[in-house]
């Protein structure tokens, strides 16, 4: 169900004949057919099947590592332990080619001495099946020692605390100061502190790692992978000491992602086998394996202390952020960025104090998550908003509108946004579409949510962020498109694939895209941080307006007229206003071919460039651009059992201009279905750092029964850097939805739950409590009337 | 030790031959024939990736040991169409309700394997006999609407038919 | 899988019933807990005996008021017949909060019982139905009520060589309601933190029979004996309901786990007890 609301542009308002379509994407076919091969699916004839051994402690010493009866197992190719591996780390910073200095966080592959997680690789094995190979785990033989853990961040910064990381645990640390905060908050009538406690969360991609690599005739390390980022080559190349050239990545169609696939997973193990063994080597992570092997959501605990005056105009914001880093730097510095940045949300506060720590645990490590950082801020500062409300007895619409973020305003770190603010439309319309309230019904309470984010597309500006693309026209006037953007699901491809033909004037039947090669295609950069669209999209447009261009100047040629009066649509050219002056698009590009024409293009785009944020006051400019919007939400509480149930999730986003309506819609629904199960059901568990939920068992995302239809707004502003004035949609669709339902259920129940997610359990003990009269805010502090 | 025996499965429309132990599940043995279009998600049956139809009915390969699957008809998502493509295929891509697709020969199955038992099925219905297909993509929104869509083309496709 | 067994696929009962006579075999019917066991190396049996071509175990059955229905029936058979809509409407609640489609589309009723889990979905309902178990072996065949199968912790009175062939009772009376109330995590697809189950009887304004069976909160499903004793006989006032309730609790002996804690897993006994009670209470007036 989508509505796309009436627009107001910003541009000039064109005629699209391919842009803003719900075309059928260019991947739906193959992969309703089953016909589309995914990383998993190749074979090689002499392959050889892998496996990893992992630590069943999080926290130990590795005393012994015998393997001998597992090479001694016929059919065993090969085992490897950190003895055959005495030089090489593997680095995990940030991917892609980004030219700056590279965080010290270069880690051992397997483990030498010191486990730190639960699932930690200690030795690779490749045998001639899959049985043999499991069977050969069973026969290693080894002893660990276990060793004092820290499990809690707040704990691990404590001087005495286990060392996981370097000196003192802390993995980064950033602040944002900005204003007066003192005076700020001596200004404000009321001030309200809180903290929200969120959890470790898991992708869930249906799709668990997987690849198969080997070595080919010029000693280059092949590697067929699931993967968000093909230019891991890089990284993997010095892991295994070899050059960079000597290292190739081909993609696949990814079975999904969301950060998931965004740091290395199978690549390292499967590079190094490949290159012991000399046979191709396949290695598939189980659904467990998967769990213990690529990092999760950071938990965060975020303390939110705001000032506001009576009218609800917020005078200062202190915020206080902690996020678990588990056991390995991984992404955690920039994540921890991200919220920091993102720690006002979408409103104005211009006295400002955001201290924000991340902190090395043996937990298992967290990393890259759909919302990075941003995503665990609105669950804050939207849940906060409520309680401002609540405490002014307030409309919680318009006190937002009392502070949103306008057009043109300056965020956190002082740099202005240069696209719109449509936040309050946003909201707003989210809000109205929920309709006339509904009545208690037996132990049933309802209740309704609203939360408004801002969550950046593109990456960090200090990267220096390139995206290119390669467009050509055959002859036969079909129309090719090469980039080396991963697919990781939300039709990346497909999106390159209506720009460029948006631009050439041909239609989708007659478009190719090439992608996910990095040898041979053009390095697009990472599908991360909702850029693929944004970067790669503009490359495209480049490349496709370039051709454009020598395409006009001879069809001008041909019809003695101005390349103005040209206009490419639907496989024709011709004359604007005498469309008896046309001819096919294919017939065009035979001209261009006989006359030595170039028909091809390659383009870079370029993200704004800055340098790093002030690391004294965090000021400057941290991303490309920003999207918002807003969720609302309505939940049924059973007051009696607890379970919630969503009624109704509805999003509006600014999603600047629509490519794909389908597209955009699919990751607003999909979205929808992440932040409920962030809020409701999805918790990874970790006793001690050890793995208490394991499966689909025990690790619950929504199914087909818990999501209701989700209600697409569509606001097109077409204001962002995108092509055609597109804003990022991937991350934005999760962002505001968890904090909405936090906010649904507390209208419901009269109670706040501090920490997701939200039980059954939760639910009742905290209207046990407010029955009881007691005690019924579990979140630290609690509000100062002044 | 349990030894290979050859067994011939029915898949597709086409018999295959092959030799494998008794603990082999049906969803190796079919990846291994080369229907990889059975995807591996979850090994336990908590996720429906590899469904398919055995005499009709879905059940998850992984949880299905291949010798006991002889003699029957068994069809993956790629052998739902035969020379067109099937309603749901069709459906699934005009409604947009695939993303990163990996869990959808499984909710094909499911899809085709609740029409057999209930050819216009509610949305209850639907939500109930689809739970067994984890999706992380989707939101299962759009898939609602394919299903729904596909009933509605085979329901006229069979009275075209009488 | 790293797993070694033989397999046998018999065409008639009596055929698996002597296979299984041999040491170490065990039957394979759905396989959706069984083959989850044997990849874990949870269990490692020597030979497997599939009763896929058994077809002699599957079908529901009605006559003269009692239902039997064989242990290979499927959740899907439960969900989809007509008699079971009516004779047993707790089952059918069980059924549609069990797993997903293709599991349903496998597991059998005679699997989910003999798996020992207190989280076993038909079970509750079954044991609020009085239902017996027949259990067949080459040695003969003999019935108990479900309620005494059950021992402890995953055993039960089961011996290995021994078959659930059928499952059958008694059709509740005309002026009986029998309901399941699943709470889980999750809707879809979910492990049970509390299953309750009742059947309840009014006859001229006094509850004739009463039971209650509760899942997911002790090493069994076991029956709230104490808290039926408690309703049988008597108006079923909401001060009354509210005692059962509590009674029920108190027989219950949940742990903590990943889903929930003891705690409240007892609460929620007492809290579904009352809810079916009383739903039964009114619907009957």
């Amino acid at each position: 169900m989508t509505d796309v609301a009436e627009t107001t542009a910003t541009l000039p308002n064109v005629v699209y004949h391919q842009i803003g379509k719900p075309l059928v994407r260019t991947d739906a076919p193959g992969k309703a057919t089953g016909k589309t091969p995914y990383a998993g699916d190749y074979v090689m004839p002499g392959m050889v099947q892998a496996k990893v051994l992992r630590s069943p402690q999080a926290s130990a010493r590795l005393v012994r590592l015998d393997v001998e009866r597992a090479r001694a197992l016929p059919g065993v190719v090969c085992v490897l332990t950190a003895r055959e591996l005495p030089d090489r780390l593997a680095p995990t910073d940030i991917p892609g080619q980004t030219g700056q200095a590279r965080l010290k966080t270069d880690q051992q592959i397997l483990v030498r001495e010191r486990v730190r997680y639960h699932g930690e690789p200690l030795a690779l094995i490749a045998a001639e099946s899959t049985d043999i190979a499991e069977h050969a785990m069973s026969l290693i033989d080894y002893e660990l020692a276990p060793l004092p853990g820290v499990f809690d961040p707040a704990e691990a910064m404590q001087p005495g605390a286990p060392l996981v990381q370097g000196e003192d645990n802390v993995v980064a640390r950033h602040v944002i100061r900005k204003g007066d905060i003192a005076g700020g908050f001596a200004a404000a009538d009321l001030v309200i502190e809180r903290t929200y406690r969120t959890q470790f969360i898991e992708h869930a991609f249906l799709e668990p790692e997987v690849g198969l690599a080997w070595v080919d005739e010029n000693g280059v390390v092949n590697i067929r992978v699931s993967t968000q980022v093909i230019e891991h080559f890089r990284f993997i190349a010095d892991a295994i000491g070899v050059a960079h050239n000597k290292v190739r990545i081909m993609g696949a169609l990814v079975g999904g992602g969301f950060g998931g696939k965004e740091d290395i997973t199978v690549e390292v193990y499967l590079a190094l086998l490949a290159k012991h063994t000399g046979r191709p080597v396949r290695l598939e992570f189980s659904r467990e394996d998967s769990f213990m092997g690529h990092g999760k959501r950071h938990p965060f605990a975020l303390t939110y202390k705001t000032g506001i005056k009576r009218d609800g105009t917020i005078t200062a914001l202190d915020a206080r952020i902690l996020s678990d880093a588990g056991a390995y730097v991984y992404l955690s510095p920039y994540v921890l960025l991200y919220a920091a940045v993102a720690a006002p949300g979408p409103y104005r506060i211009d006295n400002l104090n955001v201290e924000a720590a991340s902190v090395a645990t043996n937990n298992m490590y967290t990393s890259a998550f759909r919302g990075f950082g941003a995503a665990q801020a609105c669950i804050a500062y939207e849940q906060q908003m409520d309680e401002i409300a609540d405490a002014l007895k307030l409309d919680r619409l318009e006190l937002r509108r009392r502070n949103y973020l306008k057009t043109g305003d300056p965020i956190a770190t002082g740099a202005t946004v240069p696209s719109a603010i449509w936040t309050e439309r946003c909201a707003d319309l989210a809000w109205q579409a929920l309709g006339e309230r509904k009545e208690p019904d037996g132990p049933l309470r309802y209740g309704r949510g609203i939360a408004a984010y801002q969550q950046s597309y593109g990456r960090l500006t200090f990267l220096h962020d390139t995206s290119e693309a390669w467009v050509g026209v055959e002859v036969d006037g079909t129309v090719i498109v090469r980039s080396g953007v991963t697919d990781i699901g939300a039709g990346q491809a497909s999106a390159l694939a209506q720009i460029a033909i948006e631009i050439l004037g041909v239609t989708m039947d007659n478009v190719v895209v090439y992608n996910s090669d990095s040898a041979v295609t053009p390095l697009a950069g990472t599908t991360t941080a909702t850029r693929a669209l944004y970067m790669t999209g503009n490359a495209v447009r480049l490349a496709a307006e370039a051709v454009r261009g020598r395409l006009l100047a001879r069809a001008a040629q041909a019809f003695q007229t101005s390349a103005e009066h040209i206009e490419l649509a639907n496989n024709r050219v011709s004359v604007l206003d005498n469309s008896a002056r046309a001819m096919p698009f294919a017939e065009l590009v035979k001209m261009c071919a006989a006359d030595g024409i170039q028909r091809q293009e390659l383009s870079i785009f370029r993200a704004p460039f800055s340098d790093k944020l002030d690391p004294e006051t965090g000021q400057g400019q941290a991303h490309p651009d920003y999207t918002y919007g807003a969720h609302a939400i309505e939940v049924a509480v059973d007051t009696e059992t607890g379970e919630v149930s969503i009624v109704q999730s509805i999003a509006c986003h600014d999603v600047g201009q629509c490519i794909n309506p389908a597209a955009v819609e699919g990751q607003i629904e999909g979205g929808a279905a992440q932040g409920q199960g962030y809020a409701l059901s999805e918790e990874m568990i970790y006793r001690d750092g050890k793995l208490m939920t394991p499966s689909f068992s025990e690790y619950l995302i929504p199914t087909a029964m818990d999501v209701p239809k989700v209600k697409s707004i569509i606001l097109e502003s077409r204001s962002g850097l995108g092509p055609f004035g597109a804003k990022g949609i991937g991350e934005p669709s999760l962002t505001p939805v968890a904090p909405a339902i936090a906010n649904a259920v507390v209208d419901a129940i009269g109670v706040r739950i501090y920490d997701l997610p939200i039980t059954p359990e939760k639910v009742v003990r905290a209207l046990q409590a407010l029955d009881g009269g007691s005690e019924t805010k579990s979140g630290d502090g609690g509000t100062v009337n002044r | 030790m349990a030894s290979d025996r050859a067994i011939t499965l029915r898949v597709n429309g086409r018999s295959i031959t092959t030799a494998v132990p008794a603990h082999r599940t049906l969803l190796e043995a079919l990846r291994d024939a080369g229907f990889v279009d059975v995807k591996r998600g979850c090994e336990k049956g908590d996720c429906g990736a590899c469904a398919v139809l055995i005499d009709g009915v879905a059940i998850d390969a992984c949880l299905t040991l291949a010798w006991t699957a002889e003699g029957r008809t068994i069809v993956t998502a790629a052998g739902l169409g035969k020379d067109e493509l099937h309603p749901l295929q069709t459906s699934f891509i005009e409604k947009g309700a695939i993303q990163c697709g990996y869990c959808t020969p499984g909710l094909l199955i499911a899809a085709h394997s609740l029409l057999a038992m209930s050819p216009d099925p509610s949305e209850d219905e639907m939500r109930f006999e689809l739970s067994g297909n984890l999706c992380r993509c989707t939101g299962y929104s759009k898939v609602f609407e394919a299903v729904k869509d596909a009933a509605t083309k085979m329901a006229a496709r069979e009275a075209h038919h009488d | 899988m790293d797993a070694r067994f033989d397999l046998e696929m018999p065409e008639s009962c009596e055929e698996a019933l002597t296979l299984l006579a041999q040491d170490g075999a065990v039957p394979l019917a759905g396989g959706t807990d069984l083959i989850v066991d044997l990849r874990a190396r949870r269990r490692e049996p020597r030979l497997l005996v599939s009763l896929d071509r058994v077809a002699e175990l599957r079908g529901i059955a009605a006559k003269n008021g009692r239902i039997e229905i064989g242990g290979r029936t499927t959740v899907t058979d439960l969900v989809r017949s007509p008699a079971i809509a009516t004779a047993a409407p707790s089952l059918v609640q069980a059924g549609m909060a069990f797993a997903g489609q293709m599991v349903r589309n496998a597991a059998t009723v005679a699997g989910n019982i003999a798996s020992g889990s207190p989280a076993a979905d038909l079970v509750p309902p079954l044991l609020s139905l009085d239902a017996d178990v027949t259990l067949i072996s080459t040695r003969g065949e003999r019935t108990m009520p479900l309620a005494a199968f059950f021992i402890d912790y995953r055993k039960n009175a089961g011996q290995s060589d021994e078959l659930i062939r059928t499952i059958s009772w008694q059709r509740p009376p005309e002026r009986a309601v029998n309901a399941f109330y699943k709470l889980a995590r999750r809707k879809g697809d979910a492990i049970t933190v509390t299953g309750v189950a009742v059947t309840v009887a009014i006859e001229g304004g006094r509850c004739t029979r009463a039971r209650i069976a509760l899942g997911a909160v002790a090493p069994t499903i076991l029956r709230a004996q104490q808290a039926e004793a408690m309703l049988e006989g008597k108006a079923l006032t909401p001060a009354l309901i509210e005692a059962a309730a509590h009674e029920a609790a108190g027989q219950s002996r949940p742990i903590d786990d990943i889903r929930a804690s003891a705690e409240y897993r007892r609460h929620m006994v007492k809290v579904l007890t009352r809810r079916l009670v009383s739903q039964a209470a009114e619907r009957l007036g």
